[in-house]
């Protein structure tokens, strides 16, 4: 399956330190990506209806799930990124799970542009500057 | 020390310090302290969810949550 982790949830796998409520997860929109997370979901205990399935199937841009372990947000088309594989080619691995690199994790926050996203975007910002100081 | 001054010039130290501790922790650590869950009024009302767009979604949040929770664009 491809997925990257974008948002906070992100960040926080790179080493962030903050706080979020939900796991954000930009994933691929193919046939195949869509029947695989419907399985690994399922296999997570997340309880999806039979519409859950089909709009994940279908990769609907946005599909929000709050009936798993945890609340889970799949984000196919994220604001500010041009596209998953330019996405992909960009990606940094952290324990084993895909992250977007924190530019494109900082890009969709801003392209948001949100209260919470204009809060957060200070703090990210300068852990994007940490993170190059230890490059 | 001033080299690594010098590669840190515009992260306020407070934040510095931050990052420096979390980077001290397992990624188990902070992976398990980063959840908090806290209800959102009507967010958290459905099961799920799913927009065609970002921007239909966008617009359903301003339209139905309330200011506060922050999901209003600026």
């Amino acid at each position: 399956m491809r997925y990257l982790f974008i948002g906070k949830s992100g960040a926080i796998l790179l080493g962030y330190p903050d706080t979020t409520q939900d796991a954000d997860v930009f994933v691929e929109k193919s046939a195949e990506n869509g029947e695989a997370l419907v399985r690994a979901l399922l296999e997570l205990s997340f309880h999806l209806s039979p519409d859950d399935m089909t709009h994940i199937r279908r990769g609907k841009d946005f599909v929000q799930l709050k009936n798993g372990p945890f609340d889970l947000d799949l984000v196919f088309a994220p604001d500010g990124i041009e596209g998953f594989s330019a996405a992909w080619s960009r990606r940094t691995e952290s324990a084993g799970f895909m992250v977007c690199n924190i530019d494109d994790i900082i890009a969709s926050k801003r392209a948001a542009n949100r209260a919470k996203d204009r809060e957060s975007l200070f703090r990210l910002e300068a852990f994007r500057d940490y993170l190059r100081s230890k490059d | 020390m001033s080299h690594m001054t010098d590669r840190k010039p515009d992260i306020p130290p407070d934040l510095l310090a931050e990052f420096e501790a979390a980077s001290r922790r397992t990624l188990q650590q902070r992976w398990k302290y980063a959840f908090i869950k806290t209800y959102k009024p009507v967010m958290d009302d459905a099961p799920s969810r799913a927009f065609d767009s970002m921007e239909e979604y966008r617009l359903w949040c301003e339209a139905n949550l309330p200011v506060w929770l922050g999901y209003h664009r600026v």
